[in-house]
């Protein structure tokens, strides 16, 4: 008996990859060119065995391989047991649970985003507009006349959870109930002492998202909790264990993501304050490639794990089914053979087709709200606290970067400016009330117009 | 020069209509991307070919 393909050279690009260690956040760049100029699909046997994808052509292909990849997460054992986008999967004491339509393959997961992309697209979001200036107005007033703000805690966390919230019919105020476990439970690595903690927050979280369900079938209000309650999933409608999934994937995607997106080019462009003024000066020609490019170098999704479904060969490389494989889109990002001088941001690249929304059918299904929602925080920053400078001392990352490549903290002085409105907390209140009033939430199909803010 | 989206490859990344949007027209109910005409005009084929370069999905071809 020969020794199996294992061990004959299948795997013979073996390493040790644990993006769940801080030394994989502080050694990105070096560990991101060594597997791409090594072996851009290699083995290791970190956190039960499973496969890396860093190159971009081999990412490319795999993630677009529809046929022979699985996102499906099989928590009761019911199908052929996969684990789903996480490797390693939750761990037990956390409540598993299957991580919404990201976590399943067609034909649910296509029935799932066509219930929700009328909310979503581009022609959607934009009527949401002048409800996100009004936050991004009223969190810098809170702040404007000290001359010192938290970048994260005072503008970055606030606006993309509130309007989540909005999009889905959640009251907007609630936006502090949800916001801690949303980014708690991405920066706190695995093996923490403090997910104990987390786990119980992300408890609390689900048991308000059941009230949320419960309040919106009693007392029916447009957005995309009503659109998951009445959606057409094979023939049937959601069953609530699944919804809290779907609703747990919103938040998460929706909160984290953009503040982290956000976080990193404010501190970018605070330490490269003439980028920072050509950027404010160039916007109207130069902001939608910066936020590309902001995208591409940041990735704030570092990557997702999938399961092969059957035996294939992808990319010179042959899997079993069943095995694991890590996709990463941050460093797929890095590529030199595709992105030239690709550690070094350029406002201006061209050329970027960067997979930080992901690619193939799972497309981020969020990605016109983050592009939005960050444009118009970051130009707020440019108008209202133009000569920004950021504390290094008080600057928070996120410990890890498996799950999300973010910050905690992001503290900045300006000079002080006069506030041009209300508080944040009388702006929710009255934005409640427009919420309500228009239907903005209703889907792009019922509703076509932008919102209407008046004073 | 002219230019097609393939429908079976978008998944609706917009990058296209940001570099071209005389050219491509995205759903309003998906994003995802379609041609307004299939004939580049003269003045169109530099932000064309920069949308091909740009699609994540490589999902856009000219000819």
């Amino acid at each position: 008996m020969t020794t199996d393909d294992d061990v004959d050279g299948r795997k013979k690009h073996t390493v040790h990859f644990d993006r769940h260690s801080p030394e994989y956040r502080d050694q990105f760049t070096d560990i991101t060119h060594e597997l791409q100029s090594k072996c851009p699909i290699a083995w290791s046997e970190t956190h039960g065995g499973h496969w890396v994808a860093s190159g971009n052509r081999e990412v490319f292909e795999l993630a677009r391989a529809a046929e022979f990849i699985s996102n499906d997460h099989d928590v009761e054992g019911e199908r052929r047991g996969y684990q789903g986008i996480s490797i390693p999967p939750p761990s037990k004491d956390r409540g598993q649970a299957r991580g919404g339509f990201l976590e399943m393959d067609p034909p649910e997961q296509r029935h799932y985003r066509q219930a929700l992309n009328p909310y979503l697209s581009p022609a959607a979001i934009s009527r949401w507009i002048p409800v996100i200036d009004e936050v991004v107005r009223a969190a810098i007033d809170e702040k404007i006349e000290d001359g010192r703000i938290d970048f994260v805690d005072d503008l970055a966390n606030i606006v993309p959870a509130v309007l989540t919230l909005a999009m889905m019919g959640i009251p907007l105020k609630d936006w502090t109930v949800y916001n801690e476990p949303a980014h708690a439970s991405v920066y706190t690595p695995p093996n923490s002492p403090d997910m104990k903690r987390v786990a119980e927050m992300a408890r609390n979280m689900g048991m308000g998202l059941a009230m949320a369900i419960a309040d919106i079938r009693a007392n029916p209000r447009p957005g995309l909790v009503d659109a998951l309650i009445h959606a057409d999933i094979n023939g049937s409608t959601p069953p609530d264990g699944e919804l809290l999934g779907v609703l747990a994937l919103l938040i998460g995607g929706g909160f984290d993501t953009t503040t982290a997106l956000t976080a990193h080019a404010l501190e970018w462009l605070g330490e490269n304050p003439a980028e920072r003024d050509r950027l404010s000066r160039e916007r109207d020609t130069l902001l939608d490639s910066a936020t590309e490019e902001f995208l591409r170098f940041y990735t704030p999704a570092p990557g997702d794990g999938r399961t092969f479904s059957a035996d294939c060969e992808i990319a010179g490389t042959q899997f079993k089914e069943g095995e694991r494989l890590w996709l990463s889109w941050a460093m797929a990002n890095r590529d030199p053979s595709v992105f030239p001088d690709p550690d070094t941001i350029h406002l201006e690249r061209p050329a970027n087709r960067h997979s930080s929304f992901g690619l193939g059918i799972h497309r981020c299904i969020g990605s016109n709200v983050a592009r939005t929602v960050f444009k118009r925080m970051v130009t707020a920053v440019f108008d209202r606290m133009p000569d920004y400078r950021c504390d290094p001392e008080g600057t928070v990352h996120y410990e890890t970067i498996g799950v999300i490549q973010g910050m905690r903290h992001l503290p900045a002085t300006f000079t002080p400016g006069p506030r041009l409105g209300a508080g944040l907390d009388e702006t929710l209140e009255k934005l409640q009330r427009v919420c309500d009033e228009q239907r903005i939430a209703e889907p792009v199909t019922v509703r076509k117009t932008k919102a209407q803010i008046t004073t | 020069m002219k230019v097609r989206v393939d429908p079976e490859r978008c998944q609706g990344h917009t990058l296209c209509a940001m570099r071209a949007p005389k050219v491509f027209e995205l759903s309003e109910i998906d994003g995802h991307s379609s041609v307004i005409e299939e004939e580049v005009p003269d003045d169109q084929q530099d932000q064309v070919v920069e949308a091909v370069r740009s699609c994540p999905e490589r999902a856009i071809f000219v000819s």
